[in-house]
Order: C-alpha cells, then sequence, then structure tokens
C-alpha cells in the first residue's frame, strides 16, 4: 500500500501576531512553529494504517521554507517512513489551488492509494487543498472524516456533519481523505523512533507551480475589532443585563 | 452580477440554513437562483428559479455526481458567484466546481466590505480580505454570519435537472449524535459556574442560563472538585479546552488552568463582582455584579424574547 | 574473693562440648554464607552502579547511622524501641564475644583471664541490664505490632519468627543465668547483686534443687545454642537480613546532589532502551534497596499520594521490586506496580527523606515513568501530553505564545539581558511567574524589592524556556534535555554571575541536575536571597506583627535543607509562624511536584485541600510559600476546602514588599 500525507506548518495560534510589512499576512517573527494540528491527526491514521496492514510505505509531504523540515521530521518519528520537502520560501503567498497543483504535480505518477490529509490548516482555514488535489488526480475525495477503517480493499469513514450527527461513506482506494480533529489520538513519538527518523529519507524539491496563474489576491490582513473590546459594564441589574442582551446581539450570532 | 446558491438536503429534509444563503444574496443585493439535490416535498421559500436534482436518485452526498449536476446548472445560469454553505457539504463541494472552473474559491466568508469578502484566519485572529482574479468565483459563507431579518418567504420556479454522472463513494447511512454524555468541545454555547456561584444550590442559576441561551453549561475545576457538577463539564486543561462562540463564565476569576481552556472561545462574558479579577484579561465583557442577582434577571430577559 | 564465674560451668570445657558446638557453628555459617551468595546472584541483575566512592564519608555514614541509629530515631516509639533494642543486643553480641574470646582462646591457649573482678562487675550488670532492656523493647515492639497492629503495618511469617525467636535466646539466656546461679551465686550476694536479674530468675528456681537445676542448665544451655547458631543460618532468608543489608546500604546510600537524577546518556545511538519495564533495567542498587527494606512503614506513612488514597505506596513499590527480583525476574515492572501508582507520585522525597534503610524511591519511580514516556509514548493523561508538546512549542507547559514571556517585566522597567547584559543577577523567572497572572504578582514583587536595596536584575525574557523539571520528573528525559542545553547555552552565553529564582523547582534543577551540562553558575532560592539582603541590612524592612503559617516547599525543604532561612526572613518582617502539624523534613506536599502540576488528580481526595486544612488547622489566616507551584495549588486549595475566607495564600516576598521602608521602595 502506497500512501500519501500532506502537511503544513504553521504557527501556533498562542502566538503574538503581527501584520507584514506588505499588510497582507502574518510577519513571522516571534511566532513558534508546529504541525497543523488536523494534519496530525492525518498523519496518525496513516500510521495506524500501516500497523493495521503491515506492508504499506508512508511518504510526507510538506511545502514550505527550510524550516517545515522539523515537522516532517515530527511525521517522521511519529512513524511515516519518508519525506518530501516542496522547498518554497514562498508558500504562504500561494493560494490553494497552487499548492494543490504542486501536491497532485508531485502525486500524479506515484500511484497513491490513500492520500491523507487535515480538513483544513489552522492559519489560513480555507479548507480547499484536500479536495482540490483529488479534483487534480482524478481521484475521490472524502472530507472531515472522524471515524477510519480498512478492510480488504474497502475503506469506511464518518463524516462530521452539524449537529454532531456523522454520515458513513465507503470508498475504495485511490482517494483522498480529509482528517477533522477527534478522528483518533495522534501519538506522542517516542524516542527510538525520534532516533530513527533522523536517519530517514528526506527528499528535497523545488517548487513546481504548473503554470497556474493567480486567482485570488490578498487586499488585506488585519486585526479585527476587539469584540466588546474588554468592556466592563457596571451598574444597575437589569439594565445590566439588557446592555448584555444587546451586545450579544451585535457582536455575536448566537441571539440570531 | 448573477448568484447561484447552492440550498442543502440532509436526511429527507432540506436544512434551514439555505436562508442564510438567501441572506447573503439579498445582502449584495443580486439576482439569484438556487440549486439543490433534494425533493420536491421540501422546497426552500425563495423567490426565483431553483433547480432540483432528486436526492432519491442522486444521493444527499455524492459529490461527484453533485458537482456534475451543479456544472451543469452553472453553464445554463452563467452565474458570476457560486455561494456555498461552509458546512460540510459545502466545504466539500465547492472546491471540486472552483478546480472544474478554474474559478478562485474564498472560504467562510463573514462579511463583504468594501465590495469585498473578509474571511477569518489564524484562529479567527486576524482577518483577510480577498480579491478574486476570476470571471467567476465559489464561496461559502461561514455559519451564522448572514441571516434574514425575518422568516424566509416565496416560492420558487422549479426546474428540474437530472444527470446520467455515477460516483465513486457511497453514503450509507447516518449516525445519530450521541446523546448521552456532554461534550464541551463541541458546544458553541457554555455557560461555567465558578466558585463564585457559592453553594450547589446556586449551579441551577447557571444551568437556567445554558438552557435559555440554548448552550450547554460547565464548571471550573474547584465547582467539579466540589462536586457540585460532574467532572465531564470541567473545563480547563485538566478538563475540556473548548472554543464555542460565546463562553459565559460566572463566578469564575480565572485561575490559568482554566483560562487555558476557555480563552479562544470567539466571545467571552464575565460575570465577576471581581472587576480586577484575572478574567477580566480574556473577557470580551466583564459584567461586574453579583451572579446571584443578575444570572435570574438576565434569564428571565433571555427567555422573555 | 575473686569476683568471676567458671565459663562452661556444668557444660564441660572438652572436646565433647566443644566439637558439636563448633561443629554445629560451621553448619550454621555455611547455610548463612550460602543465602548470602544466592542474593548476591540476584543483586547482580541490576544495572552497573558505583556506589563505592568516596569511602571514607562512606564509612562514617554508616557507623552513624548504624551505630548511633541516627536515622531510626527520628520518629519516636517504634523507632526508639529498636535503637534501644539495637544497642542492647549489640552489647549482648559484644559480652558472648568476650566471652568466648576468654574461654576459648585466651585462657585456653594462653591461660588468660581477664573476666574478673571489677571488669567481671560491670561485664556482668551491663549484659544483664542489656538482656532486660532487650526483652523489654522486644515486648513493646511485639505488643505495637500483634496487639496495637498500627494501620498499614505489614505483618508476615518473618516478623513472627524474628519476634519468636530474638525473645526465646533473651529470655533462655537468663534461665541459663538464673539455673547457674541458683547452684553457684545464691548465697554469694555480693557476686549475685552485679547479675540482678539473673538473682531474679534464680530465687524462683531455687526450689528446683541442685541436679534438677543442672539437668536443666544443660538442656537450656544447648537449646540456647541452637537458637543463636539459627538466628546465624537463618539470617539471610529471613528479615533478620536486614541487619546486614540495611547497615550496608547506609553505605551505599546515595551522596547526592539530594533529588539530582541521573542523567539519559542519549548521545549513544546503540541504546535501544530508556527507563526500566523489566528487572534487568534497574541497577543493582534498585533490588538491594528492597533486601534492604524492614518494611517499617515510615514512607508510606508520609506519602502524600498514599495519605489522600492513591494506589500509591512507596514501600509497596521497593517490595514489589524485590519480589520481582526473587521469584519471577521476567515479570513486567510497569505492569506489576501499577501506571497509577507510577503516576501518583508527587517527587516530595518524603519515602527518602525518612527511610531509615537509604532506599531511594523516587529514582526507581522516575526511571518506570521514563520507559512510559520515551519508549510508549504514554502519560498520565492526554493533558500531560498536551503541556509537553505545548513546551515543544512555546517553550512553557502552559500553551502561552514564547514571545510574551517577558511581558510582565516591561512595565517594572526590567529588560531582557539580550537589551542590557550589565546586570547584578539574572532572574531566572519560570513559567508560572512569567505567564499566570497570580505569580506575576510574586515575580514583581521580588523586582521591587531588588530595586529597593539596589540590585539591578536582568531577565532572559522570550528567550527563557521552561527549565525542564516537570517534563523530567514526568520521564520525560529527551525533552529535559533539550530544554536544559539550550538554557545552559543562553545563560552561559551572557557571562552571567549569579542567577536567583523564585521557584524552588527552577532553583533544584538550574543548581543540581545542570551540572551535567557544565553548568556551575551560583543560584541562589528568592528566600535566601531575600533573607541575606535583610540580614546584611541592605533591604530595611519595617517589621509589622502578623499571624501567618508557613509550608516548606518539598524543593527548598527536604531537597536543599533549607528550613531556617525563610523562617528567620518572617520573623524578620513581623511574622508569627504557627507551625502545621507537618513541618521541616516532615513537610506535607501540595500535590504539584513531579510534574504533577501539569495533571489531573482523578485519584482520591485532593492533595493541595488536605494540606490547606493543615493550614487552617492553625488558625493563622496567611499561609505563606515560597514555589510558584505551591501557591498555584493552594489557591486552589482555598477554593476546594471552601476556606478562601479564612485562609489566604502568599508568598514570602509579597508579604516582604510591603513592608519596605518608604524611602527606598
Amino acid at each position: 500500500m502506497n500512501i500519501l500525507i500532506c502537511i503544513k506548518q504553521v504557527p501556533d495560534m498562542e502566538s503574538k501576531f503581527k501584520i507584514n510589512g506588505e499588510g497582507t499576512w502574518y510577519d513571522r517573527a516571534d511566532l513558534a512553529w508546529r504541525m497543523n494540528e488536523y494534519d496530525e491527526y492525518a498523519v496518525e491514521q496513516a500510521v495506524r494504517l500501516k500497523e493495521q496492514v503491515k506492508d504499506a510505505d508512508l511518504t510526507v509531504l510538506c511545502i514550505g521554507p527550510d524550516q517545515v523540515t522539523e515537522s516532517i521530521k515530527k511525521a517522521l518519528a511519529m512513524g511515516c517512513d519518508r519525506g518530501v520537502h516542496i522547498t518554497d520560501p514562498d508558500s504562504s503567498q500561494r493560494e490553494p489551488i497552487t499548492i494543490a497543483t504542486m501536491i497532485a504535480g508531485f502525486a500524479k505518477d506515484k500511484n497513491f492509494d490513500i492520500i491523507f490529509t487535515g480538513m483544513q490548516s489552522q492559519d489560513r482555514g480555507s479548507a480547499q487543498v484536500g479536495v482540490m488535489v483529488a479534483e487534480l488526480l482524478g481521484i475521490p475525495a472524502v472530507t472531515t472524516i472522524v471515524d477510519f477503517a480498512y478492510d480488504n480493499g474497502s475503506i469506511q469513514v464518518k463524516r462530521e456533519l452539524e449537529g454532531g450527527s456523522k454520515a458513513l461513506v465507503t470508498a475504495t482506494a485511490p482517494v483522498v481523505l480529509t482528517c477533522q480533529l477527534g478522528l483518533n489520538t495522534p501519538r506522542y513519538p517516542t524516542l527510538p523512533n525520534i532516533m530513527k527518523a533522523k536517519k530517514k529519507e528526506l527528499l528535497a524539491l523545488s517548487p513546481d507551480t504548473g503554470g497556474i496563474d493567480a486567482r485570488q489576491e490578498t487586499t488585506a490582513c488585519y486585526f479585527p475589532e476587539k469584540k466588546g473590546g474588554g468592556l466592563v459594564l457596571e451598574g444597575e441589574i437589569p439594565e445590566l443585563a439588557d446592555k448584555l442582551i444587546q451586545l450579544l446581539k451585535e457582536k455575536t450570532s448566537v441571539l440570531a | 452580477m448573477k448568484t447561484l446558491l447552492v440550498a442543502e438536503f440532509r436526511e429527507g429534509k432540506l436544512r434551514a440554513e439555505y436562508s442564510q444563503l438567501v441572506a447573503f444574496a439579498q445582502q449584495q443585493r443580486t439576482e439569484a437562483a438556487m440549486f439543490l439535490v433534494g425533493s420536491a416535498g421540501e422546497l426552500p421559500k425563495f423567490n426565483g428559479t431553483l433547480y432540483l436534482a432528486d436526492a432519491a436518485k442522486h444521493g444527499e452526498y455524492n459529490p461527484t455526481v453533485h458537482k456534475q449536476l451543479l456544472l451543469e446548472v452553472i453553464e445554463k445560469e452563467q452565474p458570476t458567484q457560486i455561494v456555498f454553505l461552509h458546512s460540510s457539504y459545502g466545504w466539500d463541494l465547492a472546491p471540486r466546481v472552483a478546480v472544474a472552473l478554474q474559478a478562485a474559491q474564498v472560504s467562510e466568508i463573514i462579511a463583504v466590505e468594501n465590495g469585498l469578502p473578509v474571511v477569518p484566519v489564524c484562529n479567527a485572529k486576524l482577518r483577510r480580505s480577498i480579491k478574486s482574479t476570476t470571471g467567476r468565483t465559489v464561496l461559502t459563507i461561514q455559519a451564522g454570519a448572514f441571516s434574514l431579518e425575518g422568516e424566509p418567504e416565496g416560492t420558487p420556479t422549479v426546474v428540474a435537472i437530472d444527470t446520467a454522472a455515477t460516483g465513486k463513494v457511497q453514503c450509507t447511512g447516518y449516525e445519530a449524535a450521541k446523546i448521552e454524555g456532554v461534550d464541551l468541545t463541541k458546544a458553541d454555547i457554555i455557560v461555567s459556574a465558578g466558585r463564585g456561584v457559592g453553594k450547589p444550590e446556586n449551579v441551577a442559576m447557571v444551568q437556567a442560563l445554558a438552557k435559555a441561551l440554548g448552550g450547554e453549561y460547565g464548571a471550573s475545576r474547584p465547582v467539579v472538585d466540589a462536586g457540585w457538577v460532574e467532572h465531564n463539564r470541567q473545563v480547563g486543561t485538566t478538563g475540556s479546552t473548548v472554543t464555542p462562540k460565546l463562553y459565559v463564565a460566572c463566578g469564575i476569576s480565572g485561575a490559568i488552568q482554566h483560562l487555558a481552556g476557555m480563552k479562544k472561545s470567539d466571545f467571552i462574558v464575565a460575570i465577576n463582582t471581581d472587576k480586577d479579577a484575572p478574567i477580566g484579561e480574556v473577557a470580551s465583557v466583564l459584567v461586574v455584579a453579583d451572579l446571584k442577582q443578575f444570572l435570574p434577571v438576565l434569564t428571565e430577559k433571555l427567555n422573555a424574547r | 574473693m575473686e569476683f568471676t564465674r567458671e565459663i562452661y560451668w556444668n557444660v564441660g570445657h572438652g572436646f565433647a562440648t566443644l566439637a558439636p558446638m563448633y561443629g554445629l557453628l560451621l553448619l550454621a555459617v555455611a547455610i548463612f554464607v550460602l543465602g548470602l551468595v544466592k542474593r548476591l546472584k540476584v543483586y547482580r541483575l541490576g544495572q552497573p552502579l558505583d556506589r563505592t566512592d568516596q569511602r571514607r564519608e562512606r564509612i562514617k555514614h554508616m557507623l552513624e547511622t548504624v551505630l548511633l541509629q541516627t536515622k531510626v530515631f527520628r520518629v519516636p516509639g517504634a523507632g526508639t524501641a529498636h535503637a534501644f533494642f539495637f544497642w542492647s543486643f549489640f552489647v549482648l553480641f559484644i559480652g558472648t564475644t568476650l566471652i568466648v574470646l576468654q574461654a576459648d582462646f585466651s585462657d585456653l591457649l594462653f591461660g588468660i583471664k581477664f573476666l574478673k573482678g571489677t571488669f567481671y562487675k560491670l561485664f556482668s550488670l551491663t549484659l544483664d541490664l542489656a538482656g532486660l532492656t532487650a526483652i523489654l523493647m522486644l515486648a513493646g515492639l511485639l505488643v505495637r505490632r500483634y496487639l496495637v497492629r498500627p494501620q498499614g503495618l505489614v505483618t508476615k511469617g518473618d516478623d513472627a519468627l524474628m519476634h519468636g525467636l530474638l525473645l526465646a535466646i533473651l529470655i533462655t539466656g537468663f534461665l541459663i543465668e538464673g539455673a547457674r546461679m541458683a547452684v553457684t551465686e545464691l548465697y554469694v550476694p555480693q557476686l549475685a547483686a552485679w547479675s540482678p536479674v539473673g538473682w531474679g530468675v534464680a530465687t524462683l528456681l531455687a526450689g528446683v534443687g541442685e541436679p534438677g537445676l543442672r539437668t536443666l542448665h544443660i538442656g537450656l544451655w544447648w537449646f540456647h545454642l541452637l537458637l543463636a547458631l539459627a538466628f546465624i543460618a537463618v539470617l539471610p532468608y529471613s528479615k533478620f537480613r536486614h541487619i546486614l543489608t540495611t547497615s550496608a546500604n547506609a553505605f551505599f546510600a546515595d551522596r547526592g546532589p539530594i533529588g539530582k537524577l541521573g542523567t539519559v546518556n542519549l548521545e549513544d545511538e546503540n541504546t535501544e532502551k530508556f527507563g526500566a519495564n523489566e528487572l534487568a533495567d534497574l541497577r543493582w542498587k534498585d533490588i538491594f534497596d528492597a533486601d534492604a527494606c524492614t518494611l517499617c512503614k515510615r514512607c508510606q506513612d508520609r506519602c502524600p499520594a498514599y495519605a489522600t488514597g492513591k494506589p500509591l505506596s512507596p514501600m509497596q513499590v521497593v517490595n514489589q521490586i524485590g519480589e520481582i527480583a526473587f521469584t519471577k525476574p521476567d515479570a513486567n515492572l510497569i505492569e506489576t506496580i501499577g501506571r497509577e501508582a507510577i503516576w501518583a507520585c508527587t517527587t516530595c522525597r518524603a519515602c527518602q527523606d525518612i527511610c531509615p534503610a537509604s532506599i531511594e524511591h523516587v529514582g526507581k519511580i522516575v526511571e518506570m515513568r521514563r520507559n512510559l514516556v520515551l519508549m510508549e509514548g504514554e502519560f498520565p493523561g492526554e493533558e500531560v501530553m498536551a503541556a509537553m508538546e505545548q513546551t515543544e512549542v512555546n517553550g512553557n507547559p502552559l500553551g502561552m505564545g514564547y514571545a510574551s514571556r517577558g511581558d510582565w517585566a516591561e512595565p517594572l522597567g526590567v529588560k531582557p539581558l539580550s537589551e542590557d547584559p550589565e546586570v547584578d543577577v539574572l532572574y531566572f523567572v519560570g513559567c508560572y511567574a512569567s505567564f499566570d497572572k497570580r505569580n506575576i504578582a510574586v515575580a514583581t514583587s521580588f523586582i521591587k524589592l531588588c530595586q529597593a536595596a539596589g540590585i539591578k536584575v536582568g531577565i532572559l525574557g522570550k528567550e527563557e524556556k521552561c527549565c525542564g523539571e516537570p517534563m523530567r520528573k514526568m520521564g520525560n528525559e529527551y525533552l529535559y534535555q533539550t530544554l536544559a542545553m539550550e538554557t545552559v547555552e543562553i545563560i552561559k552565553g551572557y557571562g552571567v554571575k549569579k542567577i536567583v529564582t523564585t521557584c524552588p523547582h527552577c532553583f533544584n534543577t538550574l543548581t543540581k541536575d545542570y551540572r551535567d551540562f557544565d553548568f556551575d553558575i551560583e543560584v541562589v532560592p528568592h528566600a535566601l536571597f531575600l533573607e541575606e539582603l535583610v540580614a546584611g541590612g541592605k533591604l530595611p524592612v519595617k517589621a509589622e506583627d502578623f499571624a501567618c503559617t508557613y509550608h516548606d516547599s518539598c524543593y527548598l525543604g527536604r531537597h536543599n535543607g533549607l528550613y531556617d532561612a525563610p523562617r528567620k526572613l518572617i520573623r524578620s518582617m513581623g511574622g508569627r509562624i504557627a507551625e502545621m502539624a507537618k513541618n521541616r523534613d516532615q513537610a506535607f506536599c501540595c500535590s504539584a511536584g513531579g510534574g504533577r502540576i501539569l495533571a489531573e488528580e482523578k485519584l482520591g481526595e485532593r492533595i493541595n485541600v488536605k494540606r490547606v486544612q493543615m493550614a487552617v488547622e492553625t488558625g493563622a489566616g496567611q499561609l505563606l510559600a515560597n514555589c510558584p507551584f505551591c501557591l498555584t495549588m493552594f489557591e486552589d486549595g482555598v477554593k476546594g476546602a471552601n476556606v478562601e475566607e479564612q485562609l489566604r495564600p502568599r508568598d514570602i516576598a509579597e508579604v516582604l514588599a510591603e513592608r519596605i521602608t518608604s524611602e527606598n521602595a
């Protein structure tokens, strides 16, 4: 079985974000970086599948500047067999279709049976890349999976739907699966595996965007107005309650 | 400008969220048609053309086929925008359409400002406004971001559509949401009780407010430790880490373990007698009041709405 | 008259006596040696560990511990009884040896007798009193074990054997003496008076008549001899072995620094296993410890986990290892001891500190944790795994963005060394004082105190990371070493001369554990640093009377012996300390050590609530602490115990900062 896992390195969401000079994205300074949480579930599911079927080869792919190899190494320590780093310092400027084209370009002649990836990234959160890879490769995709079972060529997944219900979906390889949080419990890499990961193959490729033209551009990236803005309400109880209800109506969608 | 709205149908029912699509189109003042793989017995209240395919034949979740149906409608309608809900159906189908149309896709729009869609990024810490450079754009809108003033109304002109396309994945059924055991991480609204509630009987006030808001109730560690609220409702690093749309902290001073477990919530209301309590640092609104007096009044007013 | 007695009276001193006697002795010694060799083989199953360095200190420590019973004596009651029993039995042993020396060597070979005259009188009296003391102490211990039955005391067949055999030896000894004296000394009171107990027994036996007494005497003599030889023979096979193993363990004891864990070599690429899940992964000392354990349960009595209903008894852990070693060496350690027990430890060191047998409990538990974490990726809960990942990403277990680590200090005018490296001291802030509002208040007080004393303080700011202590104690040696190496490099890079901490966990780690990374910069905990400032007159304090109780954090107290300096500091600012029942080296942990600060306390009662209740019982309204973990736990604990109104937890520095005279403040 030949499996590809596409991961992204993202800033830790607790980081102190600043807007970059162009005003189009965050500044990279003072950020702590980690593997996109959704992708951790994708890696874990692939490793579990390998543990189940034994005969599987796991390739983990990540696009970005040199520092993303840290995330690739983590995936290797979790149990992936080889790493592919598409070295692209400009990856944060790329739109989903470009990223998907780069991945599909790598995957097209490799006959991957399953491609796992996160349903979205924590920073851009577009939830497009996985499905686009499948479309570009001409294979099916099932998104937002929270349960995965493989039995003798048949793939059974559960998609998470709104309101907590789930759709039961069956598929066969080749397929792209995008993983939702809670699909499994991503493992903490063991020390022997961290050591082994240091010796695993890590292939560096240059980016090939397939000549795709830009389809969108970011005109601005900015901090939202602080909701309520640390507002302190004081006064008589009934008026306080009215003020709060008014605020909830204005600033949130929960009273809609 | 012409807009095609993609409505949703699940478990034999039209999903009421289609009204948000209508609201979006109204706000944009664009001519709109609607697309639905559903049933003639469950029609949206909408004045305009409804392209309706039969879900009994094409499946409720069958993306390849739905994409094919949609592409045929787009061919006919020539919309400049195709709008989906940013939902398990929408984010699954939209990129397929975008790839086929070679169109830009903008996901999870929360507003349109100066004619440009705005989306949240980095856990809603930042906003991004995006300009599409393709003639046609695929959009998904965030749940709850656009809503109608009143109830949706109208009667669509139904145009039946069909295709011979088949898909490679099968949706074989549904699994109902588990009712037993609360999972606060999934809740949109959480009202939590802290030590400030004083005594176990007062937890009921917190529960009542949660009910009035249509959310779940939770608690900080000391309240759970005291046995006033069951353990699976504990919010904090040693309980659940939650990110609801609204978090109401009642009488919670804000120990760091608790803050770490809830500060990513979209909107935080803290009700506390102490203005300087650490919870104030993460709160969007701090109501300085005795919760024992404030909660019943607030609950009553919410219920009266 | 000559004050002496005939040795071998009534028994005879010929070949007929000596041959069987020494024959049997040889047999007993042979059985003894065989048993010892068997056990030595088992100790060898463990990994090597050098515990024979610093021999002079080791021997001195052993002699003190054994002969003066210093550690045994720390617990009154059973400890006192044991010490007096030991001393009297030791005297009896010397007495018997002297008799053998005279009768079978000096007198036999050279005709020299020294058991005569005044020396004999004192000799006889001493032995008589020693015998009596031994019987009384043993009786007391017997009553305690079999009638009083203290909670948690494990009583086995071994204990019956020990009490029975020792009592039989002592009583038969007096009966033999009595029978002899009834025939030879009863009417020589000036001699009999020097054997008062024997005299008493003789008086009781007087009616038997000489032939009967002689028969009784010789019978009892041989019986007594057999009992004594049996004692030698069974020693390695029974709990009697502790006479040797516990004494030897004092020699092999960990010579510190106290609480410093062994650093795992992570560079060695041939190592495929880390930590311990099998006997063979432990060191020989860990197995030997089990043999040195006397099941005195002092560790268990002081274990905060045990006291709050968690499935951990340090005593049991040590003995489960022993059981595996001697009965099923292939068993899985972790399965046998149980994960919940392994994770429950707060590394408070109360067990190790009180142990009279020099057993090292904490290291064993950490070794097993290392195996779980490094080999299995297992933690006591998901929250702990999340904290580890947070630390990997942001350098703190709280999940706060690393770049804001120094934000708290900005309004105080304290700069990171990266901006201004010319400072008097580096304040290593720690994670809690950097990010937690409650503990930022402590850090702020500390800075104000330093400023009042004219000391220029710098911090590392966003370059500072967690010292790695909670991770290390949780078994995550890899993450700890990563953090430690980075921290050492950064601090050394600034040429820092002195470091002050407000967190005893940071202090202990920097000052001890970091030694393995060639880190030897002076580190001072704030309690001591401030005390020295006040004592040196650099910090003008306006003492103001207040009542408080003081909690000895495990890492300033038991790990570093700092009990007096913080108390002196508190008194210097006007504090009247009402001590809690468990204080100083017996202080009860706050629950946060051993990395437990990262974990949910799912089992049993809350340790912090229990400690807070002890503080409330003192009647003092303030609970002074010196550790951010303790403070966090107490803030939680006063809520849990519902005593927010009665008890206010505070750090020493906060109280001191309020008492600085205005001219400098």
